[in-house]
């Protein structure tokens, strides 16, 4: 049963009892014992999807400070450059279709067949996060934290605080925590009216100015030993969001109830403008979510299993399951390699709609964004790491991304069954990682 | 739904008085990769990536910012 033969065990072990004895947090035993260094966490990440969607190339990197008497300062920044097209929310047709873009400045057109994507998508967004941990008396920690994100049209501000208790030797921890954010949305070209319908090239009326959102989180947790070899997380989650939940740039098309197909427009003479109906989007102004997430680690003598799953569910009518899973396999004495696989399903927002239809009322909300439909997602994934002798870490993870989804068969109308139409994705991921203390 | 929330807490806590190990035996739980943040870079691009692109988001912990993502 004991593994402790080895003298690197050993000397684990004796560090593991001697930080318990002396009061030291029990749950990273040894590192609580390097105090006063840094240690570095970087990553290089790649996020291609399909069809020449999205694109993202991000850096992100996180420096820790430990301190005296188990103390830590935590900074990391992340830069992300995003391009591509991403879909709009409007239904294919046979025939080519023609859309005023977000700025209301130019137009764009997708080809007979094709679901359509919004291509003048492009952004470059700054993350900044500071967090501090510190014991507050024996068995208290208390960890606070600071967030802020900017990027073209949107600037998000964000504080946390939380406070943990062990129990029971150390193992039992019991967490809460409070998150509150704000967002302000300043959307290309204005955020839209509720279901206005888009306009032609230079025409105004649609569109309001800024707008913005607050977030407040709630989350409670309870970190248990298990035995000797497995440790298991249980949080709960409460999040309250209110003000512009609605994405500027979603639009859905206005349907013929017979043939399904989108209503013809013809722009105003001398102008460039949409030639068809197409109204933007609107989603209640506020949204609460819930979730309940667990995770067990468990070591097979060297292996590390790592189970997790989360059960969401919201006021919008969207539960969502996910599954993640993985296995950190040891390849010889300083490296490993890590299968990694992430299954997760969600039904459909209230208000999602593919289509509005012509003749009949305007609901009061409604939104026909892929992200708010019916769909499952599966993620395949291989990591790489290997231990330098100086003691760094550098790490390679490849990942493929697929998301399905399907529309509603009440909502399909005429026409639209021979169609694509739900914009199905998939996404190569690929991320180096580098980790390096100084001391 | 919150008393019963409550009552279950204490008797989860309860039941986990008898569970655990003792101060000298968390040799392997003291091994880095058996901490639940492990790789906490790693999570939070997963924690972005599916934020942008499902209608669900955290759960592990909070979230590391938002945006705007389309």
């Amino acid at each position: 049963m004991s593994d402790t033969k080895n003298p690197a065990d050993l000397n684990l072990a004796l560090a593991a009892a001697t930080c318990a004895l002396l009061g030291i947090g029990a749950t990273e035993p040894v590192a609580a014992a390097e105090a006063d260094t840094w240690s570095f966490d970087s990553s290089l990440l790649y996020y291609g999807e399909s069809d020449d969607r999205v694109q993202d190339v991000s850096a992100a990197i996180s420096a820790q400070r430990k301190f005296d008497d188990e103390r830590v300062l935590g900074l990391s920044l992340t830069a992300d450059t995003l391009t591509g097209a991403s879909a709009s929310g409007a239904i294919a047709l046979d025939r080519p279709q023609t859309f005023t873009s977000p700025s209301g400045k130019a137009t764009y057109t997708t080809q007979a067949g094709d679901v359509p994507l919004d291509d003048t998508f492009k952004d470059t967004r700054f993350a900044l996060n500071a967090s501090w941990t510190q014991p507050l008396a024996r068995l208290y920690t208390v960890s606070g934290g600071l967030g802020f994100s900017t990027e073209y049209d949107y600037t998000h501000i964000g504080a946390n605080l939380s406070l943990a208790r062990d129990f029971n030797k150390r193992n039992t921890t019991v967490s809460a925590g409070l998150a509150w954010s704000q967002d302000d949305i300043d959307p290309v070209g204005g955020a839209p009216l509720p279901l206005a319908q888009m306009l032609d090239v230079g025409q105004g009326g649609n569109k309001a100015g800024s707008d913005s959102k607050d977030v407040l989180d709630f989350l409670v947790g309870l970190t248990q030993v298990l035995n000797r070899t497995t440790v298991l997380r249980i949080n709960y989650s409460y999040s309250d969001a209110s003000g512009y939940l609605n994405d500027p740039y979603k639009i859905l098309s206005v349907v013929d109830p017979v043939t399904g197909d989108t209503l013809t427009r013809t722009p105003t003479a001398g102008l460039q403008g949409p030639t068809g109906v197409y109204r933007y989007e609107n989603r209640p102004d506020s949204r609460v979510k819930q979730s309940l997430y667990a995770e067990m680690k468990h070591s097979f003598g060297a292996p590390v299993l790592r189970v997790a799953y989360r059960f969401m569910t919201d006021d919008w009518g969207i539960d969502s399951n996910t599954l993640e899973t993985s296995l950190r396999w040891p390849l010889g004495g300083s490296s490993y390699i890590e299968p990694q696989l992430r299954y997760y399903t969600q039904s459909e927002a209230d208000f999602y709609r593919a289509n509005l239809v012509a003749g009949q009322p305007l609901p009061q909300y409604a939104s026909a964004d892929f992200r708010l439909g019916n769909f499952d997602a599966t993620t395949v994934g291989v990591k790489f790491g290997h231990k330098t002798a100086g003691g760094n870490e550098w790490s390679t993870r490849l990942e493929y991304y697929q998301q399905t989804g399907d529309i509603p068969s009440d909502q399909i109308i005429g026409n639209q069954a021979n169609r694509p139409q739900y914009p199905d994705l998939s996404a190569v991921i690929v991320q180096f990682g580098y980790r390096f203390g100084l001391r | 739904m919150r008393c019963g929330l409550l009552i279950a807490s204490v008797l989860l806590l309860s039941g986990c008085a008898h569970v655990g190990v003792q101060p000298w035996e968390r040799d392997v739980l003291a091994k880095p990769e058996m901490s639940l943040d492990a790789d906490p870079l790693d999570a939070a691009i997963d924690d972005h990536i599916y934020f942008s692109k499902e209608a669900s988001s955290g759960g592990r912990g909070f979230g590391g910012g938002g945006c705007g993502c389309n």
